[in-house]
């Protein structure tokens, strides 16, 4: 269970950068929101980008499918991408009731789409991938920059 | 190799199909609370045919019809289940359903045999295909989570009370003798309130507390073991109990253990959670749990000694737990799903969560429930307050009706006049 263990972890940060931008938000204090609330965005996008770049061309390579669960995956980054973006607008415009209620939609669509990676997607990565593979698919994970 | 069913694009079902349900169960709470205004205290005896009408209004016309909300709703979504035809299917469920409910209520209040009678062919027919269904999606998972383990528990109870009510409208439609009515109608609302209710709101808990609130995960004992140790537990003592009827009384000890300590690790669990702000549906989570320890409390009483007040007061607080987390799920899931419908859809002009419902009309809504709740508790002791607690019930699901009719309607609007993507890209 490699790949979910360490993937699981990854989301656990983004989610306590995440609500330390939100706490900080809320209690108007917008510089700390905007320090957490960046860290949150990088370490989101460097985590798709190890998905979208190493961990899922190895899981179709090995199913020989592309067009399944994975193109979901990256749909919904696409959806969460775009939450960020609006959420930076808001915060770039201290506007907090915006900030909040965008906050509450990212919340929701990130631990669905969290859910279904860890329950399903990881899951199947951890079964069906070689270990040789899935060693080599951490280890390039772990390189990944934005 | 894997079910790529929860995975795939068009995985949420039409908002249709859940707003529909919602729709149906707040009008069905509205007449709750009007036929509280009727019977005034006469609900709080348990054996009355009052009490009987008022617990199926909202066992089944509310919980159920919410139940049906959220199951079309969650089953794509946290357990991978996806069921074709969710229009169709919420049709086929809806319409008997309500038929059904209100036969039955006019069959407890008339006593026409024939009645009886069609209310289960109404209720049997909506109710047992739609679980036959869901629970076979859910066996034919390759993976399962707690939640899709729980559901599935949960959804076997659902067909065990139907087909318990079964036996009891026949008897009472005097089809059979029905000489086990006693205890099959005990069997009947334990699996209803135990193995139904609480079951489907603890599977459920299991994921939204955690992908809410963002807390640290339910212990894998809990979880895991819970929903098919609550289960057992119903099924060997309704069995036994045919033969033993003290058997109830270890089982009964055992259920409010296992369901206080459940709500205490809720409780726990809320205290844990990394997002900072206690929104209104934090506040109804805390309520429901809070009734539920006083409910199990309250029960634990009556065991040992028969005093009706405190028995009123376990069913006051029991459906106020439910309530209280059917309240704090609608008040996620409807602007959730106005907003993720629409945006899906490609309208840059979605509205935000805060614009379908703001928090704010959560918390109004949070202090009517809770006045609804004390207005209960003192109209045991004062019965002219029974009128009050009737008229906020009305105002607690009129307030929700309008919500959701509020929400539809800035649905179609922006589905009318709003802007859009050219979303052919993306998919």
């Amino acid at each position: 269970m490699i790949i979910s263990q360490y993937m699981k972890q990854e989301h656990r940060e983004c989610d306590t950068h995440f609500a330390e931008a939100e706490q900080a938000a809320a209690s108007g204090d917008w510089a700390k929101a905007e320090e957490s609330f960046l860290t949150f965005s990088n370490d989101t996008l460097r985590h798709f980008k190890k998905e979208e770049e190493e961990l899922f061309p190895a899981f179709e390579a090995q199913t020989g499918s592309s067009e399944g669960p994975t193109q979901v995956m990256r749909y919904e980054h696409e959806q969460v991408k775009g939450l960020i973006g609006k959420l930076a607008e808001a915060l770039e415009s201290q506007d907090k009731d915006a900030y909040l209620s965008l906050c509450e939609s990212m919340m929701i669509l990130l631990q669905q789409h969290n859910m279904k990676e860890e329950q399903m997607l990881y899951a199947m990565c951890d079964r069906v991938l070689p270990p040789e593979t899935k060693e080599c698919t951490l280890e390039n994970m772990k390189k990944v920059e934005l | 190799m894997f079910n790529q069913n929860g995975l795939s694009l068009d995985q949420a079902p039409p908002i249709s199909v859940v707003f529909r349900f919602f729709f149906s169960g707040a009008l069905f709470g509205v007449l709750s609370g009007i036929f509280i205004l009727f019977f005034q205290t006469a609900i709080f005896d348990p054996h009355t045919i009052e009490a009987v009408i008022l617990t199926h209004t909202f066992t089944l016309g509310v919980m159920l019809s919410f139940m049906f909300a959220a199951l079309f709703q969650m089953l794509p979504v946290i357990a991978g289940v996806r069921l074709s035809s969710p229009i169709q299917k919420a049709n086929w469920v809806q319409y008997p359903f309500i038929a059904g409910v209100i036969s039955l209520l006019f069959a407890f209040h008339l006593s026409i045999p024939w009645l009886f009678g069609l209310a289960s062919l109404l209720l049997g027919t909506s109710i047992l295909p739609i679980v036959f269904i869901m629970l076979k999606n859910l066996l034919d998972l390759q993976s399962h989570s707690s939640s899709s383990k729980g559901m599935l528990i949960a959804l076997l109870s659902l067909g065990i009370v139907v087909l318990l009510a079964l036996y009891l409208t026949a008897t009472l439609g005097g089809v059979i003798e029905g000489s086990y009515y006693i205890q099959i109608k005990v069997a009947h609302y334990s699996f209803g309130l135990f193995g139904w209710i609480a079951l489907l709101i603890i599977s459920i808990s299991f994921q939204v507390i955690e992908m809410f609130y963002v807390t640290p995960s339910y212990p894998n004992l809990v979880s895991r073991y819970l929903p098919l140790t609550l289960l057992c537990l119903l099924i060997v003592t309704s069995i036994v109990g045919i033969f033993n009827f003290d058997i109830w009384m270890i089982s009964n000890i055992l259920l409010i253990l296992l369901l206080s300590g459940y709500a205490l690790l809720t409780l726990k669990r809320l205290t844990q959670k990394k997002r900072p702000l206690s929104d209104a549906t934090v506040w109804f989570w805390r309520v429901g749990l809070s009734a539920l320890l006083l409910s199990m409390f309250s029960t634990g009483v009556t065991l040992f000694a028969d005093i009706a007040v405190i028995k009123t007061l376990s069913y006051i607080f029991f459906a106020s737990f439910a309530l209280s987390i059917v309240f704090a799920m609608f008040y996620k899931i409807v602007p959730f799903l106005t907003w993720f419908h629409l945006n899906s859809q490609g309208y840059f002009t979605a509205p935000m969560m805060h614009e379908v419902i703001h928090p704010k009309t959560a918390k109004k809504h949070l202090y009517i429930h809770l006045a609804t709740i004390v207005a209960f508790i003192v109209s045991i002791f004062i019965p002219q307050l029974i009128l009050p607690a009737g008229a906020l019930t009305i105002i607690s699901f009129g307030w929700m009706t309008y919500q959701i009719i509020h929400a539809h309607l800035l649905y179609k609007k922006i589905q009318e006049t709003g802007e859009k993507f050219d979303m052919g890209n993306v998919h």
